[in-house]
């Protein structure tokens, strides 16, 4: 279930951060995206098993760095097979016809203390909006760059949820994204 | 007494809640009918310990005249009920948490997390949770023929001293 892909750089991210005390690309399996959604007054968590991400990521030339992401929203992994299922289907995400999930960052801001914030486009269901995520930095032991956040999204924003399911008192409208990326430093 | 009844009443509710809540499509009833089965479990939770506690204060009245085997059956059997009382609904919670759902109990009062959610150890809470269920309707169903026994065959008094209006407690 859990997928393990090792770490694929991006060869263009590779050459860009060479050199540079920073970090690219993502170990995939150490990172994760999670989210919660609220269902009925009920905290139901989930997460995607598979995306891919193009990181680069230079402390001292935020404007070069980058952080793109991919996500195969048919890789739900929900309370159950149905809730999985059914989350697929048109009224949710329609993953037929919208399989990706994307964000596109524009902008990285340093806000002092290890504290980023990470502006782009998050595009899903062919509806793209404004999404701002902060991240925090942090060392783990084996000397990776471990960035974490979380960021709410307005689920209606995108149409998830159409139809019966778009009364937010059944589902709520705001849905938590938690990222936890793992960067390998540039060796 | 009237906790044994109350028990029965949110049992039998409960397991045919369950029963019929997992075949509905998703759907907001769905969706309720898991949380009043959830809240339900809880409750039959409070009121087995609420019961434990008034036994371990008040004694038993004494039993009635009976084959010894019997006597022992009944013990069993009853220490048997109140385990899976205790058991069935944290092990519906513990299912709940698994499946990465939160169970707050009277849409009120959220409890934590047991279990991260896992998906493999959800799909064995779930068995676990549901034999566990039929292992309590075997057990209900002996348990009611023994009393109905004791009322119209033994003509005995172990059905009507639980009714009320009866002086035990």
């Amino acid at each position: 279930m859990v997928l393990l892909r090792s770490f694929v750089p991006s060869l263009g991210a590779l050459l860009l951060a060479a050199g540079q005390a920073a970090a690219q690309g993502v170990l995939i399996d150490k990172s994760e995206i999670r989210f919660i959604s609220r269902q009925m007054g009920v905290n139901v968590e989930g997460r995607f098993r598979r995306w891919k991400a193009n990181i680069v990521f230079l402390p001292k030339e935020l404007g070069r760095s980058k952080a793109d992401l991919d996500v195969d929203l048919a890789s739900i992994d929900l309370a159950s097979d149905e809730s999985e299922t059914e989350v697929k289907r048109p009224q949710w995400f329609d993953t037929g016809k919208f399989p990706i999930a994307k964000f596109v960052s524009s902008s990285i801001r340093d806000l002092g203390s290890d504290r980023y914030e990470v502006s782009g486009t998050l595009t899903i269901k062919g509806i793209t909006h404004d999404a701002t995520v902060p991240l925090t930095l942090k060392k783990d032991a084996a000397g990776n760059n471990l960035a974490e956040g979380s960021f709410t999204i307005k689920r209606l924003d995108y149409k998830i949820g159409e139809g019966e399911w778009a009364d937010p008192e059944t589902v709520a409208n705001e849905v938590i994204v938690r990222v936890r990326m793992v960067l390998p430093p540039v060796k | 007494m009237t906790l044994h009844w109350l028990a029965a009443l949110l049992i039998v509710g409960g397991f045919t809640l369950g029963l019929s809540m997992v075949d509905l499509p998703i759907s907001r009833q769905k969706l309720q009918w898991y949380a009043w089965h959830k809240w339900i479990g809880i409750t039959v939770f409070l009121l087995a310990c609420a019961r434990l506690g008034w036994r371990a204060r008040y004694r038993a009245p004494p039993p009635v005249e009976m084959p010894a085997w019997q006597q022992r059956s009944a013990t069993i059997s009853h220490r048997l009920l109140y385990a899976l009382m205790l058991v069935i609904p944290v092990s519906g919670w513990l299912y709940s948490s698994a499946t990465g759902v939160q169970v707050v109990y009277l849409g009120w009062v959220p409890l934590p997390d047991l279990v991260p959610k896992h998906k493999e150890l959800a799909a064995v809470l779930r068995a676990v949770h549901v034999t566990l269920n039929f292992t309590l309707l075997a057990l209900v169903c002996v348990h009611t023929a023994a009393a109905l026994k004791h009322h119209y065959v033994d003509r005995d008094s172990v059905l009507t001293r639980m009714l009320p209006g009866s002086r035990n407690p």
